[in-house]
């Protein structure tokens, strides 16, 4: 499809853990449509976090390729030179990060760290940097007289809408948003939302959110990638993915989260813990605490399918998917394997 | 803070066995002179009222003659002080710029054999007798080589019209590298180790790795962000530096005879000048208090967190 | 590596639990290089009557029944050639580490035992013994530690004992403070709580639960207050207030300066005194260094 901003294709990426290496993320295959609020979701450690920094390439030391592709706006991420991935920076990828008050330096006031991108990245003068920062304060909700504050004088939410503030400053393509509303409360929380959101569609830049949150993807998000153990399981427009999840896991997940806009109804979790990705399973990953595992999924590799209308998901039983979807409903079914 | 190390040096001074005016006093000296330099002094007076007398005289900066010299204490006293800031400050001042400098760059550069290499060697530079590293530096480029002279801090025979000519003459200047690289050297450890070990920290802050996702050059992560917040402990460190430095410049004055407040600490203590002794030990401990005060202080001034609470 | 003060000690006979509580850091090479340096001395110390060739005091004369002075290393059979006043330096040098591990021991030691206790006291008991103590450890800090050591060396007995009481007067600051620390934080959790409420009594409480969980700590500061002392005593003899019976290397160091050896290119004779100086206080550097990454095993990330 040539009008995805991003592209990612069978990305590996694995940390050196001692002499062992850890395949954090195997195999993940998704892209972003431009213009699109894409929603990045899984448990913690499910590898969505080192996809995301990964898009930058600004990763752990630990950490490195193993293989796979990223096509971004028709360029290959992987193979382009450091100082052409360093052009693409911020200009092209931006990022809002999970902790505004750990992102944002201490010593320096908000205007000094907008300044510093505008100036060094985007070729403003100061005067024009000036008028450009008091713009994105407007956007983001902020009075201008608060540029010249230091980060810690600023509350949570208003970090996180800085932070933004910052991300937009050179009007870029793609921006990734790693968990930006976590730390918030739920108020807040739709607030932050709210605003990504209408400036998404405002400015027209695609967004990936990664977030373990799924009522959050609920909320704003076009689509839906799920990931599980380092492996994309399920990804589609957000709508079709939630009403008819073909992936057990997807299912699972959604009946383990509060809704953002109402708290009704009983939270079944799924049993059990993601394996240890230094040895990972056979087969599916998920299978050892899925209800509805056979033993052909135990040995034999999931291919990501075609399930109809850009619906993809990686499950040798997705044909059954109705059927399991309504057993799925049931908490018992999930209290089994407890 | 100052009163309580005045009345502790008053208590160390008065309540010694010796008799304070052995010094002074000399041998042929009758019973009835003896009295009355006794009653000069204050000392036939009870102990809680000449410590009220010593305390009274300090609050208006008076402290007594110096027996060697015949002279005020305090005259004698602030003559040397500016010899002792000059060396605390120039040595001070290099050991600092060199060791942020090369404590960012073996942050940088961790895990590598230089770094490794790197941190005994300053370890041991720590642990290096200041006065012994001025006989080294003494005996190799001042005896040895000739480039540099042994001691003092003017030629014999040199005369200056003002403080400032003297201080800024090639020949005080030429006096001051040998004591002022000694003391460089063995100070250079402590701005260099913190630095390295903050820097380490620093550069595992989200703040640093958001500047590396925006693209910024190297120099501006690595120095506008990672080192300008490193800097802030290493910064305060100084000042307790100061303090620090101005106690050990006692053995490299005496090795350098340079002029300053510790060398005449030593003198006066060894020709039992007890008033000299008490003034050189009370003014070195203000500089310490001071230091102490001026740390805190600089720690607010640098840190927007406190600044702008 | 677990953190020394996760877990209370209070299994087995109380000797045992205090040799587990104190373990040797033989992971960091370097603080084992520490070690064998100690070791080192510790053995030249002890058999310094075996291993030194001459009396260090004594004045010597040639064949010829001339001053054996100023001789070059290795001439007429001095290793280390001799003194202006013709004395061997390498047995002075050999004598030297005896009065160095006494000072650098017994002042660590004392520090560590004053800082302790004070710790102790003051975070356990808090209130106004904490307020009291706390003072001191201030007004100990404002004192200029080495002109203190000098003035006190000087006008009471020159020994190297009032050296190492001047220096145990000062030091205990640090050490006392962040045992205070450590106290504060132990006091809180759960295990002395459960102490108390079964009626252990304070004193009880404090040395079979608090102590042995900081004596690691104590030995860090002590350990670093080996390097200290030698350093100090080495200043003090140096500047000619030290003890004129014992041989040490900050004597032989003033020795040197004094009689002229710096102009006269004796580096055989002032340098071999600071590099055993420079070795023992290293050593103690490398074993506290040791001991932090066991205390505080973060600072190896």
């Amino acid at each position: 499809m040539s009008d995805d901003i991003l592209r990612v294709e069978g990305l590996k990426i694995s940390y050196a853990v001692g002499t062992s290496k850890v395949r954090a993320v195997d195999d993940a295959t998704f892209s972003i449509p431009s213009g699109s609020i894409v929603g990045l979701v899984g448990e913690s450690g499910c590898g969505k976090t080192t996809v995301a920094r990964g898009l930058t390439r600004i990763m752990a030391k630990s950490a490195s390729f193993d293989g796979g592709e990223v096509f971004f706006d028709g360029k290959n991420l992987l193979s382009l030179s450091e100082p052409d991935m360093n052009e693409l920076r911020w200009r092209d990828i931006a990022f809002i990060p999970q902790s505004a008050m750990n992102s944002l330096d201490p010593v320096y006031t908000i205007e000094k760290q907008i300044n510093e991108v505008l100036i060094q990245r985007g070729g403003y003068n100061k005067t024009d940097a000036r008028a450009r920062a008091e713009e994105l304060f407007e956007m983001v909700g902020i009075e201008k007289q608060r540029l010249g504050d230091y980060p810690h004088q600023f509350s949570g939410g208003m970090r996180q809408r800085v932070a933004i503030a910052l991300a937009l400053a050179l009007n870029p393509k793609l921006v990734i948003a790693d968990e930006p509303v976590t730390a918030l409360d739920v108020i807040v929380q739709r607030q932050i939302l709210d605003t990504l959101k209408s400036l998404q569609d405002k400015l027209g830049i695609s967004v990936i959110l990664v977030t373990h949150d799924i009522s959050v993807v609920a909320y704003v998000c076009d689509r839906i990638v799920v990931m599980y153990a380092g492996r994309v399981v399920e990804s589609g427009d957000t709508t079709t993915v939630l009403t008819a999840p073909y992936h057990p896991y997807t299912m699972g997940l959604y009946n383990a989260f509060p809704d953002l806009q109402s708290s009704e109804g009983l939270l079944t979790p799924i049993e059990g813990h993601p394996p240890d990705l230094s040895n990972p399973p056979d087969g599916c990953r998920f299978a050892p605490r899925c209800p509805f595992a056979e033993d052909r999924c135990r040995t034999s590799d999931i291919p990501l399918i075609d399930v109809g209308g850009g619906h993809f998901a990686a499950c040798l039983r997705s044909s059954e998917a109705d059927a399991l979807r309504e057993q799925a409903a049931k908490p018992e079914t999930w209290a089994e394997m407890a | 803070m100052l009163w309580a190390v005045a009345t502790i040096l008053f208590l160390m001074f008065r309540l010694m066995p010796s008799n304070p005016l052995a010094a002074y006093i000399d041998p042929t000296f009758t019973v009835e002179q003896q009295a009355a330099l006794m009653a000069k002094f204050g000392l036939d007076r009870p102990l809680w009222e000449q410590y009220f007398i010593y305390l009274w005289n300090l609050l208006q900066g008076e402290l007594g003659d110096s027996f060697f010299y015949r002279q005020p204490v305090g005259t004698r006293v602030l003559e040397l002080l500016p010899n002792t800031l000059i060396l605390t400050f120039s040595s001070l001042i290099i050991a600092y710029t060199f060791g942020i400098i090369v404590g960012a760059w073996l942050a940088w550069k961790r895990d590598t054999f230089a770094e490794r290499a790197a941190i005994p060697l300053v370890l041991t530079t720590r642990a290096l007798p200041e006065f012994w590293l001025g006989m080294l530096l003494l005996a190799l480029f001042s005896f040895t080589l000739g480039w540099f002279p042994a001691g003092g801090t003017r030629s014999p025979g040199s005369e200056y019209a003002s403080y400032f000519a003297l201080y800024t003459s090639r020949d005080f200047l030429s006096h001051l590298v040998l004591p002022a690289m000694t003391l460089a050297i063995y100070s250079q450890g402590l701005p260099l180790l913190l630095m390295r070990s903050n820097m380490l920290e620093v550069m595992n802050e989200d703040f640093v790795t958001m500047a590396r996702i925006k693209g910024l050059s190297s120099w501006t992560v690595v120095v506008r962000h990672a080192a300008r917040n490193a800097l802030l402990p290493v910064m305060t460190s100084f000042a307790i530096a100061v303090g620090y430095q101005i106690q050990g410049n006692v053995v490299v004055e005496t090795v350098f005879s340079w002029p300053g407040l510790g060398r005449e600490l030593v003198n006066a203590v060894s020709a039992s000048d007890y008033p000299l002794a008490q003034g050189a030990f009370l003014m070195i401990a203000v500089v310490v208090v001071l230091m102490n005060l001026l740390a805190d202080l600089l720690y607010t001034l640098l840190d927007p967190r406190i600044s702008h609470a | 590596m677990r953190s020394a003060t996760a877990e209370p000690a209070n299994t087995g006979n109380p000797v045992m639990r205090v040799l587990r509580k104190i373990r040797l850091p033989l992971d960091d090479p370097f603080a084992v290089v520490g070690l064998l340096i100690y070791a080192v001395f510790f053995l030249v110390a002890i058999f310094a009557d075996q291993l030194a060739t001459h009396d260090p005091l004594e004045i010597l004369f040639d064949k010829d029944y001339q001053l054996a002075a100023d001789l070059r290393p290795l001439e007429d059979g001095f290793v280390l050639g001799t003194t202006s006043l013709g004395r061997d330096i390498y047995s002075q040098l050999i004598y030297g580490s005896r009065s160095a591990l006494l000072i650098g021991l017994t002042a660590a030691f004392m520090v560590a035992v004053i800082g302790t206790v004070v710790g102790l006291l003051s975070g356990y008991f808090g209130g106004w013994i904490d307020i009291l103590l706390m003072r001191a450890a201030d007004i100990a800090f404002g004192i200029p530690f080495l002109p203190f050591v000098i003035v006190l060396a000087a006008f009471l007995e020159p020994s190297i004992w009032n050296v190492v009481l001047a220096m145990a007067l000062i030091l205990w600051r640090d050490t006392g403070r962040v045992i205070r620390s450590q106290v504060l934080t132990l006091r809180t959790r759960a295990y002395i709580d459960a102490a108390r409420v079964s009626g252990s009594s304070d004193l009880k409480i404090v040395f079979r639960h608090i102590a042995p969980n900081i004596l690691p700590l104590s030995f860090l500061y002590g350990s670093i207050a080996i390097g200290w002392a030698i350093l100090t005593e080495a200043a003090i003899s140096f500047l000619g207030f030290g003890d004129p019976e014992t041989i040490s290397w900050g004597y032989m160091l003033q020795d040197a300066y004094a009689s002229q050896a710096l102009s006269q290119g004796g580096y055989y004779w002032f340098v071999p005194p600071g590099i055993c100086i420079v070795l023992v206080v290293v050593a103690g550097f490398f074993i506290s260094r040791g001991y932090e990454e066991i205390l505080f095993p973060k600072l190896k990330e």
